[in-house]
């Protein structure tokens, strides 16, 4: 793909404050089906304006993007209610506690995708495992269970989506989206 | 085509059409780009399951959780039981008239010798006085809570101003400003009469739910949901809650806890805000009324004032 230099870049510094800011917008967004999309939108808000330059300091930076992008929604309701981000330090904007995401000991890191992993649906599961684990081409993988390549493929889709929310959300987040998953047997449009 | 879609399709090897597809896709939109981005990463990370592969103990075994010893709840039970009388036999000292105040920002809780509970808000002055016939509590300036003990041989009784209140068993708040009083009745029932007056008014009866508000002469009663009730006793978990109140009120709200005070001018006087806030937090207050409003702060040593 046409890999823009900055791409490297928000997948290694950006991405992995993701866990905490998602806990951010949980503490104090308080339309929870709103906060997928908050978080969307204030990587891309991120990712343009490192286009033009990249920030210095990552990590006020993104929370900084996503206070002024709460803000703006807020503007947006007729009746502006404060009420979700008041308890929130505003000012005192750098974020420096020690942080954890960045560095994560490998294996902690092993531990929390196992426990990923363990909360995919079966079938997706062993196709994950295969892939991932054994080191399996998609077209071995088939072979090996006897399904298309397509559904392979399928699969795969719905383990990144599963995994990406696991490894980004909040402890339990996994087994909740699975949850919701089994219940409505449709997966959850990750964009 | 969704971006788990497209790095799926990667993860199987892509043909030259599809790549340039792909290209396309991701340049239509930073969204799009943002998505993929996000999941190839967390496709990668899961590279480490490698890992796994020689043994593969995939679901580790749950640990029954040991059950706790009958032994340790007795004694926690002991240790509770302990502190409680201990705690108890404090509060039960006897108490002569006594004075408590509070600075602004500043709240206190007091038990009274008869069991009674008070909680001072903010810049709050008050005496209290139990004997074995009689419960008088006078309120000088600002606003508390009262959780009451009835006792049918002693009433428990609150001047505040030229306000005379009395319990019929319940949770009420006194607010008093100068002569304006406010009564915030809870639970049960009060009696609100009015002293040394020219023209004897007759004593108001207030139950939960009600909100009594007086001014010289004139009494008035105000029925309240049992929401506004607490919105208006939120300060006693250090809390402002509005709902569609107006700035000029909410500033008078913050005013009352903070040596800064908010000024604030003009039309922007009338904009309805809803929202909780912790009383101390006033820079947080003006900083969203900057970023959410577009008003203008003006900080002027103790004053902040806000305007369009």
């Amino acid at each position: 793909m046409a890999e823009h230099p900055i791409d490297e870049w928000f997948m290694r510094e950006v991405l992995p404050l993701e866990p905490m800011l998602t806990r951010f917008l949980h503490r104090n967004w308080r339309n929870e089906a709103e906060i997928g999309d908050l978080r969307q939108e204030a990587y891309a808000r991120v990712y343009e304006a490192a286009r033009r330059e990249r920030p210095l300091l990552v990590k006020p930076f993104l929370f900084q993007v996503t206070r002024n992008l709460m803000i703006d929604r807020l503007r947006q309701q007729s009746v502006v209610s404060l009420e979700s981000m008041a308890d929130f330090d505003w000012l005192n904007v750098s974020d420096d506690q020690p942080s954890s995401e960045n560095h994560v000991a490998a294996r902690q890191e092993l531990r929390l995708l196992q426990a990923a992993l363990d909360a995919l649906p079966p079938r997706c599961r062993q196709v994950v495992l295969m892939r991932k684990v054994e080191g399996l081409s998609q077209k071995e993988v088939a072979h090996q269970m006897g399904i298309t390549v397509e559904t392979v493929e399928n699969q795969v889709a719905k383990g990144m989506r599963f995994l990406a929310q696991a490894l980004g959300g909040r402890r339990g987040a996994v087994t909740a989206e699975a949850r919701r998953y089994n219940l409505a047997r449709k997966p959850r449009d990750a964009r | 085509m969704q971006a788990s879609q497209w790095l799926a399709r990667e993860d199987r090897g892509l043909t030259e059409r599809e790549r340039h597809t792909l290209d396309q896709w991701l340049d239509a939109s930073v969204l799009n780009r943002i998505a993929y981005l996000r999941l190839k990463a967390s496709w990668q990370r899961a590279d480490r399951l490698a890992a796994l592969k020689v043994p593969a103990p995939l679901s580790m075994q749950r640990k029954a959780r040991a059950p706790l010893r009958s032994r340790a709840v007795w004694l926690i039970a002991a240790t509770l039981a302990l502190m409680l009388g201990g705690s108890a036999y404090l509060v039960w000292r006897l108490q002569a008239d006594q004075a408590y105040a509070t600075d602004v920002g500043g709240m206190q809780a007091v038990h009274l010798a008869d069991g009674t509970r008070m909680e001072l808000n903010t810049n709050t002055r008050l005496h209290a006085k139990v004997t074995d016939t009689a419960r008088t509590v006078t309120l000088e300036s600002g606003e508390a809570f009262f959780d009451v003990i009835h006792d049918e041989r002693r009433p428990f009784v609150v001047y505040a101003g030229t306000r005379r209140i009395t319990d019929i068993g319940t949770r009420f708040s006194v607010f008093r400003n100068g002569d304006d009083v406010r009564v915030t009745v809870q639970e049960g029932r009060v009696r609100v009469e009015t002293l040394g007056s020219a023209s004897p008014t007759a004593p108001v009866l207030a139950q939960a739910g009600r909100v009594v508000v007086a001014k010289d002469n004139e009494t008035l009663v105000l029925t309240k949901c049992g929401k506004e009730i607490a919105e208006s006793l939120s300060w006693r978990s250090g809390r402002l809650v509005f709902t569609q109140q107006t700035l000029a009120e909410a500033a008078e709200q913050f005013n009352r806890y903070n040596v800064r005070q908010i000024v604030v001018e003009g039309n922007a006087r009338k904009i309805r805000i809803g929202g909780s806030f912790k009383v101390d937090n006033v820079d947080v207050f003006v900083q969203l009324l900057h970023r959410g409003f577009g008003l203008s702060v003006n900080e002027q040593g103790d004053r902040i004032v806000v305007s369009r």
